[in-house]
């Protein structure tokens, strides 16, 4: 049985394939790209299988940033919060948790007590916190986003609140000469600052971080003060795709499966 | 006839063989339109932004409606509820005390309510009569109990607010009486209205009572309202005396002994998810851990302060806890 799940992110399209519970492709895609190459509208969003390189599913979910792009023609849209939730559930195993996601535009929090949802908050008027603002400082720096994720020790401070004020800031800091393993980890860390007011509601042991700003060892070190374990997903920027592909997995089949014994008799 | 007011449930057959009109002030509180009105009198003369809700508008009221007798609760209550009877006798309000000991033991229990009876002149046997007579008021109560978690058909708020009630029986349990046998055949007309997911309520009684239709908006329904259940003394049959009757009743004791009869009832009712409501400030929030360690369901937390209706963050948690379950439920798992 095939499952696809479609996480439809500000940023990237992630497309994750799922045979018998186990991950057999993976595909990210720019969002651009993927409505403007893969989909074609026929009063609804459709996607062409074909020009994702695949055949047939027998289920296909999707999730994404707004709810309004996330309906897609044959695919059953969820929550990105539960998305998020069953992908960490399916990753780590684990049932209790604080889940931090981060990508490009949102930051999600959410707290899971026995596999179930039991607390969450959005940034809802701002994006200073999110995988965006470290792109744009990392072109200011000229370097590459996984170069900046390197650098955590001794950073510089970059007080602005606001993510355009920072660039100046941090422009400011190189026109001082400063070192740029200082610069980056002060890039970090500002995102780490910006990050503890939410966190704050959210305490817990473990915290597992999602989004592709998991991928950021900097924040990953920092956060390791606030929680006794922080887990870093395989697949951070998968995740809301296999959290499709794992609802699709225990509800749409299970359901099917019903059905189908119904009909025997 | 003499009004007296209750702070949390006591032995309101004492109170009503003493000829009493008894007044549970938290129903009054609660109920009135400008309920704020209270909290805000108590702030004024200094209760903490930091305290309960439920003892600022207990102390309200007293202030505004000249409550002159009340009973204190001296164990098996907060302490917050101590300070507030320190303060109540400050403004000249005569405080009875009234203890639930808490050793749970049967000679403690009867030591206290025999002197709850000394102080206000009445005998065992009246006490007994009045017992007897409320207990076919709580057979009422346990029916509409029953209207909600077998039959379908009463609905969680119902639940509530009957079970609730019996704390001072509106101040009439003959006029209560009354009004929950008709509400009986009202209820029994009715289809049943089976939800997907069946909830628990536990924990103290909610600052907001639009929760219970809030759920339903997401195909769920409270079947179970633990505290205020234990307020009705559903075990009222099995209890020889009123000291085995008080003796029997979860709430002023250990939580472990609470914790026994919630799992009776979670299996029983077969409830898929459980929604504790705590208090802000309340000792309670603490029991919180214990509680969620100790039940093998899912648990969702919530807090309530001074508001009387759902805030959006609340609402926001509920759906995504109720969505969760709804899936878990689907899972068979």
């Amino acid at each position: 049985m095939k499952k696809l799940g479609i996480d439809l992110g500000s940023r990237e399209v992630k497309v994750v394939l799922m045979e018998d519970e186990v991950i057999t492709k993976k595909i990210k895609l720019s969002t651009m790209s993927f409505y403007r190459d893969c989909c074609s509208y026929e009063g609804k969003i459709t996607v062409d299988m074909n020009k994702l390189g695949l055949n047939s599913v027998d289920a296909a979910v999707s999730t994404g940033y707004g709810r309004n792009n996330t309906d897609l023609k044959q695919f059953k849209p969820i929550n990105e919060i539960k998305a998020h939730v069953y992908g960490a559930l399916y990753q780590t195993g684990l049932k209790d948790f604080i889940l931090l996601d981060i990508g490009g535009q949102d930051v999600k929090t959410v707290k899971v007590e026995k596999g179930i949802i039991t607390d969450l908050d959005l940034n809802e008027k701002c994006a200073a916190s999110c995988g965006r603002y470290l792109e744009n400082m990392a072109s200011i720096l000229e370097i590459p986003l996984e170069n900046l994720f390197e650098y955590y020790q001794n950073p510089i401070e970059l007080n602005s609140t606001c993510a355009v004020f920072s660039e100046s800031e941090l422009i400011g800091k190189i026109a001082e000469g400063i070192e740029l393993g200082r610069l980056c980890a002060g890039v970090n860390y500002s995102l780490y600052k910006r990050l503890l007011p939410i966190l704050g509601r959210f305490k817990g042991r473990k915290l597992v971080l999602s989004g592709g700003v998991a991928r950021n060892k900097a924040l990953v070190k920092y956060l390791g003060d606030n929680y006794d374990e922080v887990i870093e997903l395989e697949d951070p920027q998968y995740n809301g795709a296999i959290g499709c592909c794992y609802y699709a997995e225990k509800i749409i089949f299970r359901n099917k499966k019903l059905e189908e014994s119904d009909n025997e008799f | 006839m003499k009004k007296i007011g209750i702070t949390t449930t006591v032995p309101v057959e004492v109170l009503i063989a003493a000829g009493y009109e008894v007044v549970d002030l938290n129903n009054i509180f609660i109920t009135s339109e400008d309920y704020g009105k209270y909290i805000e009198t108590a702030e004024n003369d200094g209760f903490p932004k930091s305290c309960c809700s439920w003892k600022k508008g207990i102390y309200g009221v007293c202030m505004k409606h000249g409550i002159g007798e009340v009973v204190g609760v001296t164990e098996g209550d907060c302490s917050n509820t101590k300070a507030l009877e320190e303060v109540l006798k400050l403004r000249g309000v005569k405080v009875y005390p009234f203890a639930y000991p808490q050793s749970r033991d049967i000679d403690d229990i009867k030591s206290s309510i025999d002197r709850f009876m000394t102080i206000f002149g009445v005998g065992l046997s009246k006490v007994e009569r009045i017992r007897e007579r409320l207990k076919q008021v709580r057979h009422l109560v346990k029916t509409i109990d029953e209207l909600t978690y077998v039959n379908g058909k009463a609905s969680g708020f119902e639940n509530h607010l009957y079970q609730v009630s019996t704390s001072d029986f509106n101040s009439s349990y003959e006029c209560f009486e009354k009004d929950a046998a008709s509400k009986i055949i009202e209820i029994e007309k009715r289809a049943p209205c089976n939800k997907k997911i069946r909830l628990g309520f536990i924990g103290v009684p909610p600052m907001f009572c639009d929760i219970y239709e809030y759920v339903e908006k997401f195909d769920a329904h409270f079947v179970y309202n633990e505290v205020q259940r234990e307020f009705s003394f559903p075990r009222c049959d099995t209890a020889q005396s009123i000291y085995e009757q008080y003796l029997d009743y979860t709430y002023p004791y250990d939580l472990n002994f609470r914790l026994k009869e919630i799992r009776n009832q979670l299996e029983l009712r077969k409830i898929d998810g459980v929604i504790h409501y705590t208090q802000a400030f309340c000792y309670r929030q603490i029991e919180d851990i214990v509680i969620k360690k100790e039940l093998n369901l899912p648990v969702l937390t919530i807090e309530g302060d001074k508001l009387n209706i759902l805030d959006s963050r609340t609402k926001l948690r509920i759906e995504a806890f109720l969505d969760m379950l709804s899936d878990i439920k689907e899972m068979g798992t």
